[in-house]
């Protein structure tokens, strides 16, 4: 049984994961550069025996060292966006750079479920007032069942819709929806986290689409 | 006779500079980008080891080990990860992983596990001849 109520347990699971995932691909990242390295170090040996290696083998994994090197950096950019959600509890958020980071720090696991993920953002950067953090749970939340709605080789479209005072944050093509069964999202903790943030989340089985309402500021 | 092992993981860029740093050390190296491909090979080709990345998108590395190994029980199979954890480590060799180790895996170990694992194999195939030869004395009665 968890000492921490639901809502928190959800906030601290999401910060586990999410910093899980991030951390697997910089792993990567840096097995790639390494073997590289070594690979270099294997040359070289090879030239102190007598063996001649062309000079387009060294821009090779050169060329591999600089593109792992920048694959890293934009993970550990991520990383920094996603930390720096804790800096204020609740502040005047735009959803467009907050969703965008949403689909960032979701690459990896919908890769896994080889789904592809497609961002479309307002034209105009929607402000909420709002708990930046407590949001991203949210909607991780919910990007991770929709996930689940999602056959294998498709695509998941993740929007922003302005209505007239509200922001929608849409989870489109969601094929498999109608399969799922309807009690099993949103749960207690879910609902706990839409009610603290005053968001109203919806399935539409026939549209293939979940939401979350938001009020516009 | 060279160690022929099988590489098998999702990042490119591994395998390629993974199997030329393990073929300058004279083994003999096939690559697979998936489970699914690993698994068509192992249907093909005998391996002395297979090196599987425990992380990958459709059937992960826990998944493909308990699939070759209904198919080609004998296999000596080296599970790579990103992070390693106990309770992975310990249900991997459950299901008959010869090692597990996390990447960036140091050459030299890993090395020196695929020379283990090919004779571990060899044991078991030899095993499996001597199995089979006094079966047929036992059949035909000598």
């Amino acid at each position: 049984m968890s000492i921490l109520d639901p809502m928190a347990e959800t906030g601290l699971r999401f910060f586990g994961s999410t910093s899980a995932s991030i951390s697997h691909e910089l792993k990567n990242a840096l097995a790639i550069i390494k073997e590289n390295a070594g690979l270099l170090n294997d040359y070289v040996n090879l030239m102190d025996r007598g063996t001649s290696i062309d000079p387009a083998r060294f821009q090779t994994i050169a060329k591999r060292i600089e593109d792992q090197a920048r694959r890293a950096d934009n993970h550990i950019r991520t990383l920094n966006r996603f930390a720096h959600m804790v800096d204020e509890a609740t502040k005047t958020a735009d959803l467009n750079e907050l969703v965008a980071l949403l689909v960032e720090l979701f690459q990896r696991p919908a890769a896994m479920q080889q789904v592809t993920l497609k961002l479309q953002l307002a034209q105009t950067p929607p402000l909420v007032e709002t708990a930046p953090y407590l949001l991203l749970t949210a909607l991780g939340r919910c990007l991770a069942f929709a996930l689940q709605a999602v056959p294998p080789g498709q695509i998941l479209q993740v929007g922003l819709l302005a209505r007239s005072h509200e922001i929608l944050i849409c989870f489109d093509l969601l094929t498999g929806l109608s399969n799922l069964a309807p009690d099993s999202f949103p749960t207690v903790a879910e609902h706990a986290l839409f009610a603290a943030l005053k968001v109203t989340y919806t399935a539409e089985a026939a549209a293939q689409r979940i939401s979350l309402a938001i009020a516009q500021r | 006779m060279a160690d022929k092992i099988l590489l098998v993981d999702d990042e490119s860029e591994f395998l390629e500079v993974m199997s030329e740093r393990l073929a300058a050390r004279g083994m003999q190296v096939s690559t697979a980008d998936s489970a699914e491909a690993a698994l068509q090979m192992v249907e093909k080709e005998s391996f002395d080891a297979i090196i599987l990345d425990l992380q990958m998108p459709a059937m992960d590395g826990i998944q493909t080990l308990k699939a070759i190994k209904a198919k080609k029980p004998e296999l000596q199979i080296i599970l790579l990860t990103g992070h390693a954890t106990v309770s992975k480590g310990i249900e991997a060799m459950k299901l008959g992983a010869t090692d597990f180790l996390e990447k960036p895996a140091d050459l030299t170990a890993l090395t020196e596990k695929i020379h283990q694992a090919k004779a571990q194999r060899m044991v078991i195939v030899e095993k499996q001849i001597e199995d089979k030869l006094k079966k047929i004395i036992n059949v035909k009665g000598w």
